[in-house]
């Protein structure tokens, strides 16, 4: 059965070849999107904690994303 | 209404989501690739080579209808002036384009066992590949136009025209005599394929689907990030 599943009938190279290049870039643009996401979540909250404590407190006050990304981003260190 | 699409209010829903999808994709992945690679029938004439078709159909689906989107949302965009809709339009086209050239590899690989040729200038493949020059035109204007309001404006005007190229390649195995076969899926009308072959494409195409959800929602929330972090000081 595996024998047959691998071969696909003579078709197995050409089956195999497409689900694997699918998913391979799949999971390849995937990490580089997650990893950029990462890049800039950790870039914007150091330039927040980076600020003076009022000027910090200003930006978590007036933007939720600030405060949303700082409590993300200090939950993952 | 305009105001449920602030970023803030969306943000908060981007990170539940992601999480939601990121929970059920791989269970949802190893279903669609048993029915794909193992339960489903092969087909009576080209044999297991069939396969294929659950990679090569949903990519080429997902590839026309994220160019669609695309250039429904840029005229939206010159018509409301919604800021987001730039975002969306951006997260979207890489997606687009990557699925765009799966459908183009995989339909190769699938045409060498059927067609006997790996490519041919046929009328559909053909205007897929029109399809992927117009994605990289919409993405090389946001990246080599350094004033935004000019990028958004020329990828928006590329979106549009490229869409005139939709609906030439959907009828194009329609309008010319072409090496591609005719749709065998019909929103109106009957179906030309079976069920046991039907489920496992639409679930394959489910999983892609929920797979492009969350490249966009991770894309979409990078680029609010971004703007965010640069207009830190404004804050």
């Amino acid at each position: 059965m595996i024998q047959n599943l691998i071969s696909m009938n003579g078709y197995g190279l050409f089956v195999w070849a497409s689900f694997s290049i699918t998913f391979l870039v799949c999971a390849l643009v995937y990490l580089r999107t997650y990893k950029t996401l990462k890049k800039y979540e950790r870039e914007f909250a150091k330039e927040i904690n980076q600020l003076s404590f009022e000027q910090k407190k200003t930006v978590v006050e007036n933007s939720k994303i600030a405060s949303q990304v700082l409590s993300s981003y200090s939950k993952t260190i | 209404m305009f105001k449920l699409f602030a970023s803030s209010n969306i943000f908060f829903w981007i990170e539940k989501l992601i999480s939601f999808i990121n929970s059920i994709f791989f269970v949802l992945l190893l279903v669609a690739l048993s029915f794909a690679l193992i339960f489903s029938p092969p087909d009576y004439l080209q044999g297991d080579s069939v396969r294929i078709m659950y990679v090569h159909v949903p990519s080429a689906w997902i590839g026309l209808a994220s160019f669609t989107s695309i250039a429904l949302l840029s005229i939206a965009n010159f018509i409301f002036k919604i800021k987001n809709i730039k975002l969306v339009t951006k997260s979207i086209a890489p997606i687009g384009l990557m699925f765009t050239c799966l459908a183009i590899v995989t339909g190769s690989l699938w045409g060498q066992p059927t067609w006997g040729t790996w490519w041919a200038w046929d009328a559909r493949i053909t205007s897929m590949l029109i399809l992927s020059l117009f994605y990289i035109a919409f993405i090389a204007a946001h990246k080599f136009i350094n004033e935004e309001d000019k990028a958004n404006k020329v990828s928006s005007i590329i979106a549009i025209i490229g869409l005139i190229n939709v609906p030439i390649i959907k009828y194009s195995v329609d309008w010319w005599n072409t090496l591609h076969q005719p749709a065998s899926i019909k929103i109106i009308g009957s179906s030309s394929i079976h069920s046991s072959m039907l489920m496992p494409l639409f679930l394959m195409f489910f999983v892609l689907i929920l797979y492009c959800a969350l490249i966009f929602l991770m894309k979409y929330k990078t680029e609010i990030i971004r703007i965010k972090k640069k207009n830190l000081k404004r804050l």
